[in-house]
């Protein structure tokens, strides 16, 4: 009996260290994970009506079959910026903005190996449903691997938005504007009230309280205190939204460049913030906004800000200046008072 | 009678200033009130489009309430990109208002069409003060042709003038905004797309991958660092840029788990720990700096510091805030372990998860 449970402690013993100690066994990738799909989908649909569209998804792997599952999740903000905050729970309640009632996609699709696909998706808004922004995710999957003890796994989201037309509650606060950038070694870029590298990007941020999406649009007004002006055209040149509930930082270049490139082909437009030679000293700016959908009041906002732009080589210069002028006038009080002395030694004399 | 003058000075010193300020208050009063007013904003500005169709004919309604009470002899409406009054007036492409017609008004009424061209109308009636209290009026055109490019809005500059010719000073002036919209989808010039590859290795433009997509980093030891490192690529041509999110759990056996830091940390052999970053490090010896010539494209900050690993499922590991052809990433992966954890095969799938931003 003891040498039986010394033999069974023994292989519990060696299951575990083995457990423990063995690698597990790699497994081949199931699918390819590697796609291209359309980042963003925008619709105006009225109430009662369907739209059928197509989207195309193309398997970049040219040996490997592209098995995708796609679900429909609700998404977010993440922060003030752009990129959304994905709500991936099976369980996550559905939001009062969310697509996923109205929307349908495949639930599985396949594509072979270096082709393309386009799939069917329809979205239907009940009628008599009441206006505003609706917005949801499309999720592509790739298969995951299964083995390894890392396993890798591609997904691609599709981001869709719906605007139902309609009496909309719109209301939008500036919060926050000026020049914004970066400062030494912090890589997050935020509101500057003074700063020694010059700005290349004003910035507002938005607190959306409405119940839809706003794209704002505008001009910014900036002067120096030499007299120099420069005007931003385009305060949203990218169509950025603000979402509901969020507070967006929308940023914009005091100077844009725009380069064509091509990409598949396909020739796109790049837009870049460029020097706008900014002299040192203190700037004020103004910004102008509209914003307002179709058939709704067009609404206004507008605010002021200023910041300095002292670089270093100014500020030393300045110092430089200072010192210069100090010893000028100590020179000229020394000069003063010793002619004064002098005089009332040659009176004594 | 010096003294006497004295007196007379200082009891009347005080009374001769008294005079000026006052003449000087008159005289300001009078200016103000001689000055004309100034000009309003109009309030409750809108603009209705009956079809948001790019470069479909569509009646528009504006809408808008008179705010000074100076009379008014014709309404100027330019159409332009730009909602400034004072910039320069660049005219929607596509749009046509040179055959439109007022098919309705409500409110402030008698106006008739003066004067009209591709984007550019003018109202005129005889110069009425309007209705006090700020009437809200509204004013329908016919066959107006839209704007064709939906990718951008653009304005319609309101001003009110006296003069039949709208001519001379402005009264009140505002801007209301419009924007055509396709019925299925807004087209853009090129058809956005973002592309993105996962494996061990791969190619920057995601051409080609070694097919392999698990990574086996070797067996759990207190006193050594497991290391494994995988590639993945992105571009898109979209003007929102991309972002790309980290998500799964951290290495698991059953209910047994090796957390990730929240924050930046050194890898440290006997402590439960597994971290990734997208930089080279040397503390341990793995992972590569990003490839690829496009600067907006960057790893997160978190992600960033070399020889700190860290592990929030979730969490933006790389993103780029507007156009950015192809850039490949490399993804370090450390895994260290106590000297009691508990016996298991530990593994995990991180999915990398590439979305366009709004």
């Amino acid at each position: 009996m003891k040498r039986f449970q010394s033999i069974v402690l023994a292989a519990i013993a060696v299951m575990f260290a083995a457990a423990y100690v063995v690698p597990s066994v790699p497994v081949a990738a199931q699918s390819s994970a590697a796609l291209s799909i359309v980042p963003k989908k925008k619709y105006t649909i009225e109430a009662g009506k369907t739209v059928n569209d197509k989207l195309t998804i193309r398997n970049l792997d040219n040996e490997k079959e592209l098995n995708l599952t796609l679900r429909v999740v609700d998404f977010t903000y993440r922060d003030d910026s752009g990129t959304p905050k994905l709500l991936l729970k099976e369980d996550e309640p559905t939001k009062t903005w969310s697509l996923k009632p109205f929307l349908t996609v495949p639930k599985q699709v396949k594509v072979e190996a270096g082709k393309s696909k386009t799939i069917d998706m329809s979205i239907k808004v009940p009628k008599g449903h009441g206006a505003g922004s609706y917005y949801s995710a499309i999720v592509y999957s790739s298969g995951a691997p299964d083995g390894g003890n890392v396993g890798l796994n591609a997904s691609g989201v599709t981001l869709a938005f719906v605007n139902i037309p309609g009496k909309v509650n719109e209301n939008l606060k500036v919060e926050d504007f000026g020049a914004y950038g970066t400062v030494g070694k912090d890589r997050t870029p935020s509101y500057l009230n003074f700063t020694a590298t010059e700005p290349r990007l004003m910035a507002y941020t938005l607190k959306n309280d409405g119940n839809v999406t706003e794209a704002p649009v505008g001009s910014i007004s900036i002067k120096s205190m030499w007299g120099q002006e420069y005007t931003i055209d385009n305060v949203n040149p990218n169509e950025s939204l603000a979402l509901i509930g969020q507070s967006r930082t929308f940023t914009s270049c005091i100077k844009l460049e725009t380069e064509e490139i091509k990409m598949n082909g396909n020739t796109s437009e790049v837009k870049k913030c460029s020097s706008a030679g900014l002299w040192p000293g203190y700037y004020s700016a103004s910004l102008n906004l509209f914003y307002g959908q179709n058939g709704n009041s067009t609404k206004e906002l507008n605010e002021a800000g200023s910041f300095w732009y002292l670089p270093v080589w100014f500020i030393i210069l300045v110092l430089i200046v200072l010192v210069l002028v100090g010893i000028g006038i100590w020179l000229l009080v020394r000069k003063i008072r010793n002619g004064g002395t002098s005089k009332k030694r040659s009176r004594r004399s | 009678m010096h003294h006497r003058l004295a007196r007379f000075h200082s009891h009347n010193h005080p009374w001769n200033y008294l005079w000026a300020e006052a003449a000087l208050a008159l005289c300001l009063a009078f200016a103000l009130l001689a000055a004309p007013t100034s000009a309003l904003r109009f309030q409750d500005r809108s603009l209705y489009m009956d079809s948001t169709l790019p470069g479909a004919t569509a009646d528009y309604t504006v809408k808008f309430r008179y705010m000074s009470p100076d009379p008014v002899g014709s309404v100027d409406l330019l159409f332009c990109v730009d909602p400034i009054p004072h910039h320069a007036c660049v005219t929607p492409p596509g749009l046509d208002v040179s055959n439109a017609s007022l098919s309705q008004q409500v409110g402030e009424l008698g106006f008739v069409i003066s004067n009209r061209s591709t984007n550019h109308i003018v109202l005129t009636r005889a110069s009425v003060a309007p209705a006090p209290g700020g009437l809200l009026s509204s004013y329908t055109f016919a066959n107006i042709k839209n704007p064709t490019d939906s990718s951008q809005s653009f304005s319609i500059r309101l001003r009110s003038h006296s003069t039949p010719d709208a001519s001379g000073t402005q009264i009140d002036f505002g801007s209301v905004k419009g924007q055509v919209t396709e019925g299925v989808e807004i087209a853009t010039q090129v058809p956005p797309m973002l592309i993105f590859c996962v494996a061990e290795e791969v190619s920057e433009d995601c051409a080609t991958t070694n097919d392999n997509n698990y990574s086996d980093m070797g067996e759990l030891s207190p006193s050594s660092t497991l290391m494994a490192q995988s590639q993945m690529a992105v571009g898109t041509n979209a003007s929102g840029g991309f972002a790309i999110t980290a998500n799964g759990l951290p290495f698991s056996a059953g209910t047994s788990i090796i957390d990730g830091p929240m924050v930046p940390t050194e890898s440290r052999q006997g402590v439960n720990q597994f971290g990734i970053n997208l930089v080279e490090n040397d503390l341990p010896d793995v992972g590569e700096d990003p490839e690829g010539t496009w600067a907006n494209a960057v790893v997160s900050p978190d992600y960033a510091i070399p020889n700190r690993f860290k592990y929030v499922p979730g969490d933006v590991v790389a993103y780029s805030p507007n156009v950015s052809l192809m850039k490949k990433y490399t993804v370090s992966y450390i895994l260290n372990s106590h000297k009691d954890l508990r016996a298991g095969v530990y593994s995990t799938t991180v999915t990398y998860i590439a979305s366009g931003r709004f």
